[in-house]
């Protein structure tokens, strides 16, 4: 991973289309146009899953049916623990078998519609009640060995004792890289979180959207609903201050943004 | 085993906002998607079939946008749909709902089990599933939670009961609901979804299931609704009560003996 | 059955009540039937009759009496000591051939809900589920049958002008028993069961009773309701002690239930059960629709939570701002105390 900083791979996220959508075929094909700008960027195609509990297509599905190309350190799936324990290996082996390497696991979110890995799903014995990203990690590591990159995910917003006592055990648990949430200026936490690890990569999120008020829940705070943000000024300024980390891009517009964050990361 | 699963469009209150007035759930203009109960009646019918053989045939009455939960019941697994869509259907109770599906699960033919959700968010009744087997003379299992066995000729089911469990014996043809512990329904594949859309679904009227015209829509429908009125709205003032929690305890406290609730 | 005419109509009369059996007991909600059956009876100046089908039930007929039956039909038969809806079905629609009752009521319940539906559709009756309501049109002398709809949104008055006897189910709670009477009693009608009757039937293979095979939160007067802000199963023994101490049940939000910190069976909301008790006191539910769906119809609701701008908080009768680990624990003092 660290190789990839260096070379200032951003890495670019990409929503699959809904399983809801109307018009299922377009949305594949704006899907493919937007992994192939990525790949032709040499960025690292970052794809969602199932992001904020909207059932959608998995990564790994598109990529077989509409047979996109795969250059291992381009890809990243995103994995989360609502699947059933066929479908978390159906992905696994598509991974696998298309070289796919880096995977970001997190817990996830939920929906009425989605299954959630049991703990007996994947082996945990003892007094644990649901499964996190956690267990998922040390699953995947034991059942895929040298297989994946794995990371997990760092929430500066949350209490720091406990989610550095999470981190901890996500590191445990076989993580290698960290991404964190989006954020929109220097950060103590974040701060905190690579002077302790200082050989861990750390990726950041660059919220790219202009509609900054929709971080008022994952930050904790209400940010009003006319703030001005400039995503593009604020990621510049992000990498001055984190010149050693790694960018996550989230809601880029391809149409409207993407050609100017070739000049960003200098 | 031939199994007909039978499904409902609902309104996806998931999407409803709340009104501020009366404080009661807007359902005006809500999107149409499957009913939850009957996801799991699609996907108990799919393990059925893929351990024992046959087919799953998803059937559903109502407007043409239905096709959307037929497809979607497709992309799950299912190996083919019918749409019962007529104007004559409309207005239809759980009699007359039930008399219809029945009817075109005999024109299917040599059915040997229906499988319907708990019931339907929208109407509530469970009183579909039941109709049926009244209507077709077959044997009944409500709230099963479980499918034991099976065979070619017969299967085993655990129902719920307010008082526990028990496990009887079928022989096909037979109904049942089923609740939502019977299993875990998988996600719709994009290869699901893709073949779903080129499938070609029938959509039958009540002439071609030969449905007696006295017996469905409004006119064959025993009940009728001859009022719809909006339940007295919540209590629009809420009381807040704040302060260290000590006080706030003794004030619930207070309050809920004012309101002679304790 | 379809009427034609006003002759016809007036071949039916009386109020039945489907009597609700658990494990060969009659259950409380047969009481509450009996009582609603009592005021319909009244305004139709016809009787109440009681029907109770089961195995060596004999004993138990003298308190349908109490409760307002003027008349109890009694199929006592080794064959329905299970529940084999095809059977039970089957005698009903031969005593509602026999007997003509105007109206009939059962229980909403696990049971009822599969074999008043059979009824009906046999009998070429309506059949209105889960009243809340039930009332007689002082012009025609129909039954109105008013019934939440659409998770308690609309309320929706129904009859069934042309078909005889007129169907109701309503759930356990609903409706008020009588005092009971003791000294009341009335005719016993014996009934058989009929080889006809289980031709076509299921075979019950076994049987588990089980106090927490089910959780019928619609039996509880007070439901505790715990969700995403109880944090796990520790917190939900505090909610545990929270209704042991007001005698109520505990509930359960998606978020809890998905989380692995109770069972599913405790689940409220749209796809988990739908309640309408006296008062539901939710701890740490933000109130998302699916949810809010499920227990809107509850009398009184109380939300505790530290988030007040939470939909839960907003249409709460009371909301109490706080964390829930240090107010409950404290009104479980202030209760015990008093």
């Amino acid at each position: 991973m660290k190789h990839r900083i260096q070379k200032k791979m951003y890495h670019v996220e990409i929503l699959p289309p809904k399983q809801d959508t109307e018009k299922l075929e377009a949305d594949l094909e704006l899907f493919a146009e937007k992994y192939n700008r990525v790949m032709e960027s040499v960025y690292c195609a970052s794809i969602t899953d199932n992001a904020m509990g909207n059932l959608a297509f998995q990564g790994t599905e598109i990529i077989e049916e509409l047979g996109l190309e795969v250059n291992p350190e381009q890809v990243m799936i995103h994995l989360n623990t609502f699947h059933t324990k066929q479908d978390l290996h159906n992905i696994l082996d598509i991974c696998k078998s298309r070289g796919i390497k880096y995977l970001l696991i997190i817990s996830g979110d939920g929906s009425d519609r989605l299954p959630r890995l049991q703990p007996s799903d994947v082996q945990v014995k003892g007094v644990v009640e649901s499964v996190t990203s956690v267990e998922l990690l040390k699953y995947i590591k034991d059942e895929y060995p040298d297989t994946f990159v794995l990371g997990a995910a760092f929430n500066p917003y949350e209490p720091p004792e406990h989610e550095f006592e999470k981190l901890q055990r996500k590191l445990k648990a076989g993580a290698s890289f960290i991404i964190t949430q989006p954020i929109i200026k220097k950060n103590d936490i974040v701060d905190e979180l690579l002077e302790k690890y200082p050989d861990v990569p750390v990726i950041i999120e660059a919220w790219m959207s202009k509609k900054i008020h929709l971080l008022s829940d994952a930050v904790g705070y209400e940010i009003p609903e006319d703030t001005q943000f400039d995503p593009i000024e604020t990621l510049k300024m992000l990498h001055k201050i984190y010149p050693a980390c790694g960018v996550y891009l989230s809601l880029l517009g391809f149409k409207t943004q993407y050609h100017l964050i070739k000049e960003t990361w200098i | 085993m031939k199994i007909v699963v039978c499904i409902k469009q609902v309104p996806a209150t998931s999407e409803a906002k709340i009104d501020p007035e009366t404080k009661r759930i807007v359902r005006e203009g809500l999107k149409a998607i499957m009913n939850p109960f009957d996801i799991y009646a699609v996907e108990e019918g799919i393990q059925l079939r893929d351990k024992f053989g046959g087919e799953v045939i998803v059937l559903s009455m109502g407007p043409e946008k239905a096709l959307l939960s037929l497809r979607e019941a497709i992309s799950l697994g299912a190996d083919r749909a019918i749409l019962l869509s007529d104007k004559a259907f409309g207005g239809s109770d759980t009699w007359a709902t039930s008399y219809t599906l029945a009817k075109a699960i005999d024109k299917i033919g040599d059915v040997d089990l229906v499988i319907c959700g708990k019931q339907a968010i929208d109407g509530d009744t469970a009183q579909v599933g039941p109709g049926i087997a009244a209507h077709l003379d077959w044997v009944q299992a409500t709230y099963v939670m479980r499918v034991e066995d099976a065979d070619s000729k017969s299967i085993k089911v655990k129902r719920m009961h307010e008082d526990g469990y028990d496990i009887c014996e079928m022989d096909f043809p037979a109904v049942i609901t089923v609740l939502k512990d019977i299993n875990i329904p998988r996600v719709p594949t994009l290869k699901g979804c893709l073949a779903s859309l080129k499938i070609e679904i029938p959509v039958w009227t009540h002439a071609d299931i030969g449905a007696a015209i006295e017996k469905i829509g409004l006119d064959g429908s025993p009940t009728r609704v001859v009022k719809t009125a909006p339940p007295p709205p919540r209590n629009i003032i809420t009381q807040r009560i704040e302060g260290s929690p000590q006080d706030c305890a003794r004030q619930l406290v207070r309050e809920l003996r004012i309101r002679s609730i304790l | 059955m379809i009427i034609s005419d006003r002759t016809d109509k007036s071949k039916y009369s009386n109020v039945w009540v489907v009597a609700e059996l658990l494990s060969g007991k009659i259950q409380p909600v047969t009481h509450e039937l009996l009582g609603a059956a009592r005021s319909l009876a009244a305004m139709r100046s016809s009787q109440v009759w009681a029907v109770v089908m089961g195995s060596g039930i004999a004993e138990q007929t003298h308190s349908l009496f109490a409760f307002g039956a003027d008349k109890v039909i009694v199929v006592d038969d080794i064959r329905l000591s299970g529940f084999i809806d095809e059977i039970e079905a089957s005698i009903m629609v031969r005593l509602i051939e026999k007997y003509k009752p105007e109206i009939l009521i059962g229980a909403a319940t696990a049971r009822g809900r599969a074999l008043i539906p059979r009824i009906a559709v046999k009998t070429n009756c309506g059949l209105t589920a889960d009243c809340t309501e039930l009332g007689i049109d002082p012009e025609n002398g129909d039954l109105l049958q008013t019934r939440p709809a659409f998770g308690g949104n609309i309320m929706a008055t129904i009859r069934c002008s042309n078909h005889r006897p007129q169907m109701a189910t309503v759930r356990p709670r609903v409706m008020k028993a009588l005092e009971p009477d003791f000294s009341r009693s009335g005719e016993i009608i014996r009934e058989n069961v009929q080889d006809s009757d289980a031709l076509k039937i299921k075979r019950i293979v076994e049987i588990f009773h089980s106090d927490q095979a089910t959780v019928n939160l619609g039996d509880a007067q007070i439901i505790i309701a715990g969700g995403r802000g109880v944090k796990g199963p520790a917190g939900f023994e505090i909610l545990r002690k929270f209704a042991a101490e007001v005698g109520g049940a505990v509930g359960a939000s998606r978020a809890a239930v998905d989380a692995g910190w109770i069972p599913y069976s405790y689940q409220v909301g749209q796809t988990g059960q739908t309640v309408q008790t006296k008062v539901y006191i939710a701890c740490g539910i933000s109130g998302q629709i699916q949810h809010l769906v499920g227990m809107q119809s509850c009398e009184v609701i109380i939300a505790i939570d530290k988030n007040p701008d939470t939909p839960m908080m907003q249409i709460a009768d009371i909301a109490v701002v706080g964390d829930l680990f240090e107010v409950i624990p404290e009104i479980i003092t202030n209760l015990a105390s008093n």
